[in-house]
């Protein structure tokens, strides 16, 4: 009698087949956005060069120019720091030693610049500025602090050649100078034939970027307190009868479809927001009426999203630490918040950073909601109660008109998709990482 | 380190004070996030219910796009109290084709009888009536054999829900169902099929849980042919041979399947006992004695459940499964394009989806060892999860839909955006299968190893069957999670107004490609201004988030009773 085993043979072929599909799908994805994109890249290109740019050192007193300053204020004193260990003797105590709570206010409010200013790099310094007092205050006091955090000295550094690199060059022009530094999306521009390129289009992709900044940024403000405090609450404090009950509220929450959630906000959220800036607009504060649709309006809906994603990462992230830490502080006579804030928090830290970067991505990539939310005008502003236009919301924009394969408003997409995809794919492998490197071992 | 000397000596109070706020807080977040739940659940239920003084409906109308269409006209020919309308219904029918324009005015009138009606011919000379006699909650049919598209409006007479001037009664709900027993419109034989189906379902279910000796005795006399009632069950499935299949059939053909395999089981199991002279008065001994009686129990009471809605109450919701767009009448709308649209592209993408990805999942949990591509295999898929769905819109356009290039070519059709979907779905997939996978207990497999197996008997026999549940679960929840996905299909182009039934497959056979699915239907209407249209969004919001929850449901139960076995 012959054994089968014809099949067994091959069993593992077939399914590292079906293993396989899913490399090729990775690639199908990258080489359709980058095929697209390069074409995208090389037809303006061909209409305006590669790159190009004027140098002008008149640039260093405008806010990029500001930015390079503090990055590199912060690198030469933390080079001054790090080589003179005399120096850090010598630094008055109480200029350095600033109470904790000052410190995370300024952080506060160093992240609320970051998200309120035009200039990105300029709220990056304001964190720069606060890392760099804080590690020479942590220096002064210990020596082998010195060896650590040498990662932050080489980023400064980077950032302030970036910076300063931005700032004594004006008139990016070129494909690559007006996709990336440019803050004009104007993709229809008046042309004779609106179907091919003229001069009277621009693609800068800061407008889209900022707004999905915006937006992205603002859902966390909402999501990360109820969020975290949610998953605080339903595992350190909440009863199991109760727990068994919001558990699978969130969980419903979390399945509700994100067009659900745009109708929602298109009907509900936004004369809201518009009551909010009616006030602010007769108080003076803003110049301009507000607009139903409008990037606070998103912010709010995809906060509320992106919620219970926080709530049940972070969950699981406190329940993950084991029960001899909470039991071991409590022994030591702390109170239960006490131990909740200084024991539990630390010790799941790397899940609920890790849940935030995750639903910082979601926030990003998030489409229908922030289409019926935010509008469709690609204007690049501060006043968030404008209409203006994510990412997203272009692309779902110009698919829903009228779409001939080859043209220019085609290609756009596959350029911004492009973008989008790296930034989402950049905080996934960087929430994974912190997931799976940092994670405390018990 | 600090001295503990010099810490400061804590207040009792203020520590009490700290705590309770801090405790306080933290249920203040939660209940804060329960509160937006409810806010959005009464602010998308809130627009379904018509607002009297904003809302407003003419006379309804219907559009007959195609040529042998059938218009089932659903007006409730009785008012609220229940006495009949005597004022007779006129609606017009106007159509253009090469001889020019025709319209023509049928008085259809209302009697008390039931079951009484006369169908319309449509043709090129016109109508081959002007007045019809219907029953009272009779359905008569409308055919047309033209091919131009006639347009049908109502001129007098009662609109649904609507009072005498055309304006729809306040306080009701934009989604009209219509309940009634299936003897409503006459006995026939399928409605007596129906049930006796549904009856012997409910009494084989019933004998299941309570095998009472009585009732077991008449069976016991039939035992011996056990074997033929298992072959009498594949009858009904004859039915779908012979005659095209609706609802009701199919229920009455998988209810009758159903039920007879339980009786087969049952008398089976009995003529075993008998066999052994075992007494048949021991319930636990009969219940063990039956072949499959918890998978038999468990398909029971579902189909039992959802037969109940078809069977004897006949639940009507034209918004569902019978109304087209109407692209001027909001309260008219239903999205029955979508309803199926959003069937055919889950059917497809889960078809393509599956397979695969359990198949990846089993390679990288079983067979894989730790190589680099391995590795690579497993970090594409953790970031692919996470991947806006947006950007496998691109992908899909760009390989399914377009033509060209790399693209595959089928256009925007049902197709390609199954396929962009079962893309999308499958890193989700394999993810949970990996997860149910890795919770299967070490020891299982050890001992399959133990008494010779070998890896692909082990994988099938014996993890497979515990990692079930899991994998079930987490299929089921991605495919849910599909169902309210709108970006990735608006990329691949489907279309806001469809007034067809979508064809799957017209990609590959040259039919009309065109397609919508709920969320598209949501979007669209959420667009339009006015107050109507946002309640129609509403209204399918309403149908899409119970179709999740239904989909969640069926999740959870298979979860439990997949562990309870694995318990027992």
């Amino acid at each position: 009698m012959v054994p089968k085993i014809q099949f067994e043979d091959k069993a593992h072929i077939f399914l590292f087949l079906s293993g396989l599909s899913v490399i090729f799908i990775t690639i199908g994805i990258i080489e359709t956005l980058l095929g697209e994109s390069v074409e995208f890249f090389q037809e303006v290109a061909a209409s305006r060069g590669w790159f190009d740019f004027d140098i002008e050192f008149k640039g260093l007193m405008s806010q990029y120019g500001m930015a390079s300053g503090v990055f590199l204020l912060c690198y030469a004193s933390m080079i001054l720091v790090r080589k003179n260990p005399n120096l850090r003797t010598k630094i008055p105590q109480t200029m350095v030693l600033l109470p904790p709570k000052a410190v995370f206010a300024l952080y506060l409010v160093a992240f609320i610049l970051f998200i309120y200013f035009d200039n990105i790099l300029l709220g990056i310094s304001m964190f720069c500025l606060i890392f760099t007092w804080k590690f020479i205050a942590d220096v002064s006091f210990d020596d082998d602090f010195v060896q650590q955090k040498f990662g932050l000295q080489k980023t400064l550094f980077a950032l302030g050649i970036a910076s300063f690199s931005l700032a004594i060059t004006t008139n990016y022009s070129g494909a690559l100078g007006e996709f990336f530094f440019q803050s004009q999306w104007t993709p229809t521009g008046s042309c004779p034939d609106r179907r091919s390129l003229c001069e009277n289009m621009s693609f800068g992709i800061n407008s889209l970027l900022f707004t999905t900044i915006q937006v992205a940024f603002g859902a966390l403000l909402i999501a990360v307190p109820i969020g975290v405090g949610c998953a605080i609450f339903l595992s350190e404090y909440a009863q199991p009868r109760l727990v068994a009950v919001v558990k699978p509220t969130l969980e419903i929450l979390a399945g509700i479809p994100s067009v659900v959630y745009g109708f929602f906000a298109f009907i509900y959220i936004g004369p809201i927001v518009v009551e909010f800036g009616e006030y602010a607009f007769t108080q003076g504060w803003i110049d301009e009426p507000p607009n139903i649709l409008n990037p606070i309006n998103g912010a709010i809906v995809v906060g509320i999203m992106i919620l219970p994603l926080i709530a049940s990462m972070s969950e699981d992230a406190l329940r993950a630490v084991p029960n001899e830490l909470r039991e071991g502080s409590l022994a030591l006579g702390a109170t239960k918040i006490e131990t909740t804030v200084f024991v539990m928090i630390q010790a799941a830290l790397s899940g609920i950073i890790a849940s935030i970067i995750l639903a910082l991505s979601r926030a990003v990539g998030e489409t229908m909601a922030v289409t019926l939310a935010v509008g469709t005008v690609a204007v690049f502003t501060t006043n968030m109660f404008l209409p203006a236009q994510t990412m997203t919301a272009y692309i779902a924009q110009k698919v829903s008109g009228d779409l001939s394969y080859g043209d220019i408003g085609y290609l756009t997409i596959f350029a911004v998709g492009l973008y989008l995809f790296f930034i989402t794919l950049s905080l996934n492998l960087l929430g994974n990482k912190i997931l799976t490197n940092f994670r405390e071992e018990y | 380190m600090k001295e503990i000397d010099k810490l400061p000596v804590r207040n009792r109070k203020g520590r009490e004070f700290i705590e309770k706020v801090g405790s306080g807080g933290l249920a203040l977040t939660s209940i804060i996030g329960l509160v937006f739940l409810l806010i959005l659940v009464y602010q998308i239920a809130k627009p379904t219910i018509i607002d009297g003084e904003e809302g407003e409906i003419v006379a309804a109308t219907e559009f007959l796009p195609i040529s042998d269409y059938i218009l089932k006209w659903d007006n409730p020919s009785v008012d609220e109290d229940g006495n009949l309308i005597s004022e007779p219904i006129i609606i017009q029918l106007a159509w253009d084709d090469e001889n020019g324009s025709h319209e023509h005015e049928i008085e259809i009138t209302v009697i008390p009888q039931r079951n009484v009606k006369e169908n319309i011919q449509l043709n090129e000379n016109g109508v081959d009536t002007n007045e019809v006699t219907v029953g009272k909650k009779t359905k008569f049919f409308i055919y047309s054999t033209l091919s131009t598209p006639v347009s049908v409006h109502q001129i007098s007479g009662p609109t649904p829900a609507a009072n005498e001037t055309g304006y729809p009664q306040v306080n009701t709900f934009v989604i009209q169902s219509d309940v009634s027993t299936v003897f409503s419109n006459g006995i026939s034989i399928e409605e007596s099929m129906a049930i006796i189906s549904w009856c012997l379902l409910m009494v084989m279910i019933l004998v299941y849980i309570f095998p009472n000796e009585k009732i077991i005795q008449p069976i016991a006399s039939i035992s011996k042919n056990h074997q033929i009632i298992r072959w009498i069950s594949l009858v009904p499935f004859l039915f779908f041979i012979l005659y095209e299949i609706t609802v009701i059939r199919f229920f009455i053909v998988l209810n009758c399947f159903i039920g007879l395999r339980m009786l087969a089981n049952l008398s089976e199991g009995i003529f075993r006992l008998s066999n052994q002279m075992k007494p048949l008065n021991d319930r636990i001994l009969l219940k063990h004695s039956i072949v499959n009686r918890d998978g038999l129990m468990l398909w029971a009471k579902l189909f039992f459940l959802v037969s109940t809605f078809f069977i004897p109450l006949n639940v009507h919701i034209p918004f569902l499964t019978e109304r087209y767009q109407d692209i001027f009448q909001p309260y008219s709308s239903g999205i029955r394009s979508a309803f199926y649209g959003t069937f055919w592209v889950m059917g497809i993408a889960m078809v393509m989806a599956i397979p695969v990805s359990i198949g990846a999942a089993i390679y990288l949990e079983e067979y894989a060892k730790p190589t680099r591509l391995t590795k690579l295999i497993q970090a594409l898929i953790t970031n692919l999860a996470g991947v806006p769905s947006i950007v496998f819109g691109l992908f899909g356009l760009a390989i399914f839909v377009r033509e060209g290039g790399f693209g595959l070519g089928f256009g925007p059709s049902i197709f390609a955006a199954g396929l962009t979907m079962g893309v999308m779905a499958m890193p989700i997939i394999v993810l949970a299968a990996q997860e149910a996978l890795r919770s299967v207990p070490r020891s299982i497999r050890e001992s399959a190893y133990g008494i010779g197996c070998t890896r692909w008997q082990v994988t099938k026999d014996h993890v497979l069957p515990s990692a079930m549940p899991g994998m079930m679960t987490g299929t089921i929840l991605a495919m849910s999670r599909i169902v309210g996905e709108a970006a990735p299909l608006l990329v691949v182009g489907a279309f806001g107004a469809v007034l067809f039934d979508p064809e799957p497959f017209a990609a590959l056979t040259d039919g009309n490609i065109n397609f919508t699915v709920i969320p598209i239907q949501i979007y669209a209407w959420t667009a339009e201004p006015g107050h109507e249209w946002h309640a129609m969004a509403a209204a399918a919001s309403i149908a899409l988030i119970a179709v999740m929850i239904s989909m969640n449901s069926i999740a959870i139960i298979l979860r439990e009773y997949y562990r309870r076995r694995l318990n027992s």
